[in-house]
């Protein structure tokens, strides 16, 4: 028996009242995790794009396809340094659910533009340029599947429909590329060429305009430009930076930021209600047990340690709990290489915020408490007066 | 023999709104150590207010009161504690053990405030509950055991420690006769035969009756006792 043996019985004096205030800890501390994660995570994606060049796409929707002459005009706009068009597909590879973004796409030219942010070995995108049905596979997406350089890979395009009515393709595996961001290396990169014949749909168009330029100050500009020289067209265009592209697009559904946060904090200020309610209940049951202790002879300060040590080891333990199973999952539940968007992960920051937040709780619904079994007059509590 | 307890012009008042209402006044006692000495009297004269000056669980207002060698009126209020963890063992009416505590543990409790080891605190405690006669009850929670167990387990926390005095308030006001007469002689055992001295208030004359001296307290006043029987 030791003193740690009357913070244990405190808490075991009630079980189903401890696992219900543990388990509601657990899931707040869990949602914490997540959500807090999942805002860390995308404002990252945000602040990763590169502002250095521009995506050109249908001002009509993201999804509208633009015609592949576009190409040829951007180019010719002073101020760009290369184009590259998209077209943008959906393929899987043996199970309809293993699925990948499959990019048709000038090879060299993008990986020319975004050469800060996707890096293969130049004799790879040589070879690449070569065969017709080589591509570049992204390392995560290689080592996820299996695949290696030398392979030969079947993958179903259910948005493609052949000439000969299948929606079948093979590809050459000729290169792995990285990523700065490892986990987004999830595209299969292909010649636009042997897409773009395969297909009946959409033949000759681009999802979307990746577009170099020689000079980052003038972006505004050159993108300017571009909507110009489509504005009186059928296919109208959208310039954005990378950035704007993605922070528009999280626009789209709200102030995610924002709402989360919300959603966060109401979550905590709801536990720290429960919490401190929980502690305040067993406090008061064991008013008569804590005025033993004290004239057993423990002292003030220790009965209201004890108080502060019970609330302190109820919201730690869960909150390690809830954060640590937010950490295992989180991952598992953004990982999705079907839209280029890899893992997200609970940073290091969000996990020590919420260890922080279950040792404000624990203090914030301890202290009055504790400052109340400290003055507690031993007379009296023993007398149940 | 020395003084146990001394106290001189002892005085304590309670505040009931805006009066204040005395409960003992300038009052004297004198225990001397290896004594029993039985308080008796009227329900709300203030015995157990006397009890609570005695073991430092509260402050008298005026007069000195000296107990197992110190001055309880100028000890701070962590001294105090401390000193009662040395000197004093409490037996309550209403036993007051921890219910999640097996007895066992009920009885280790004041030992977590010495020095002494674990396994040590283990084997103290142990003695302690022999000494009761409860040696087989170690592994029973409080509810598990009977109002006169509950009390010897209560009687073994409070001798664990070795203290130089035993506060009883009414340790056999909540048991059946049977019960009482065993936790009565145990204390008369502790006693004679350990040299324990001990205070004990009690409504009941045949409990006094165990007792070496018996005095009686009436108004905030002690006097000696003429109607307690003699022990049989
Ligand atoms: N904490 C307290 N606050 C106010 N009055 C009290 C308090 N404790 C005791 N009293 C009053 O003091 C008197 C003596 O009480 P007490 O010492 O408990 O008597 P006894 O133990 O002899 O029955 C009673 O009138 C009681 O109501
Ligand atoms: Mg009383």
């Amino acid at each position: 028996m030791t003193r740690a043996d009357l913070v244990w019985a405190a808490l075991r004096r009630r079980p189903a009242r401890t696992a219900l205030t543990s388990l509601s800890i657990v899931t707040a501390f869990f949602l914490f995790g997540v959500i807090e994660g999942v805002n860390v995570g995308i404002a990252t994606m945000a602040g990763a794009a590169n502002p250095h060049h521009l995506l050109v796409s249908s001002r009509l929707s993201m999804g509208t396809p633009l015609p592949v002459a576009q190409l040829q005009r951007i180019a010719a706009i002073s101020g760009v340094d290369g184009v590259a068009g998209l077209a943008m597909l959906m393929g899987s590879y043996r199970d309809p659910r293993n699925v990948m973004p499959v990019v048709g796409v000038d090879i060299a030219a993008l990986f020319r533009i975004y050469e800060t942010q996707m890096m293969a070995p130049p004799e790879q995108l040589a070879a690449a340029a070569h065969l017709r049905t080589g591509a570049i596979v992204g390392r995560m997406l290689a080592e996820h599947q299996g695949w290696k350089v030398g392979d030969r890979v079947p993958i179903q395009m259910p948005g493609l429909r052949k000439a000969d009515g299948s929606s079948d393709m093979s590809f050459d595996i000729v290169g792995i590329y990285d990523r700065d961001q490892p986990d987004t290396a999830t595209w299969l990169v292909a010649n636009y060429d042997y897409i773009n014949e395969s297909r009946l749909q959409n033949r000759d168009s681009v999802s979307q305009i990746a577009v170099g330029v020689t000079d980052p100050a003038r972006t505004a500009q050159i993108a300017q430009a571009i909507d110009d020289a489509f504005a009186n067209s059928s296919n109208q265009t959208l310039t954005q930076t990378e950035k704007d592209f993605v922070d528009s697009l999280l626009r789209q559904v709200g102030d995610i930021a924002f709402v989360l946060d919300a959603i966060v904090g109401a979550v905590l200020f709801t536990l720290l209600f429960l919490t401190a309610n929980t502690m305040a209940q067993s406090v008061r049951e064991r008013i008569p047990e804590l005025a033993l202790l004290k004239s057993l002879g423990f002292s003030d300060a220790a009965v209201a340690g004890l108080i502060v040590i019970e609330a302190l080891l109820l919201c730690g333990a869960a909150a390690m709990l809830g954060l640590t199973a937010a950490v295992a999952v989180l991952p598992l539940m953004t990982n999705r290489p079907a839209l280029g968007i890899g893992a997200m992960h609970v940073p290091h920051a969000v996990f020590a915020a919420g260890a922080l937040a279950a040792i404000l709780v624990a203090l914030v619904s301890a202290l009055p408490l504790a400052g109340k079994a400290r003055r507690l007059d031993i007379a009296s509590a023993l007398s149940h007066r | 023999m020395a003084a146990m307890v001394s106290l001189r012009k002892v005085s304590k008042r309670y505040r009931r709104g805006a009066q204040s209402v005395p409960v003992l006044e300038s009052l004297d006692l004198e225990v001397e150590a290896g004594e029993f000495l039985a308080l008796m009297g009227p329900s709300g004269s203030g015995k157990t207010t006397l009890l609570n000056l005695l073991g430092g669980l509260s402050r008298a207002d005026q007069g000195e009161v000296r107990v197992a060698g110190a001055r309880l009126d100028q000890l701070s209020p962590r001294a105090l504690a401390r000193w009662r963890a040395r000197h004093i063992g409490f037996v309550f009416q209403f036993y007051n053990l921890l219910p999640v505590f097996n007895a066992q543990r009920n009885v280790e409790l004041p030992l977590l405030l010495t020095k002494l080891s674990r396994e040590q605190r283990r084997h103290n405690a142990q003695a302690a509950l022999a000494l009761v006669g409860l040696a087989d009850r170690g592994a029973h929670r409080p509810s598990e055991l009977s109002g006169g167990q509950q009390q010897r387990v209560a009687i073994a926390r409070a001798l664990v420690a070795d203290p130089s005095l035993l506060i009883c308030d009414e340790p056999t006001g909540d048991l059946d006769r049977a019960s009482a007469d065993q936790v009565l002689d145990l204390l008369r055992r502790l006693n004679r035969e350990q040299n324990k001295t001990i205070v004990m208030v009690t409504h009941d004359p045949r409990a006094a009756a165990y007792a070496s001296r018996r005095l009686n307290v009436d108004k905030g006043q002690l006097g000696d006792d003429a109607t307690t029987v003699a022990a049989t």
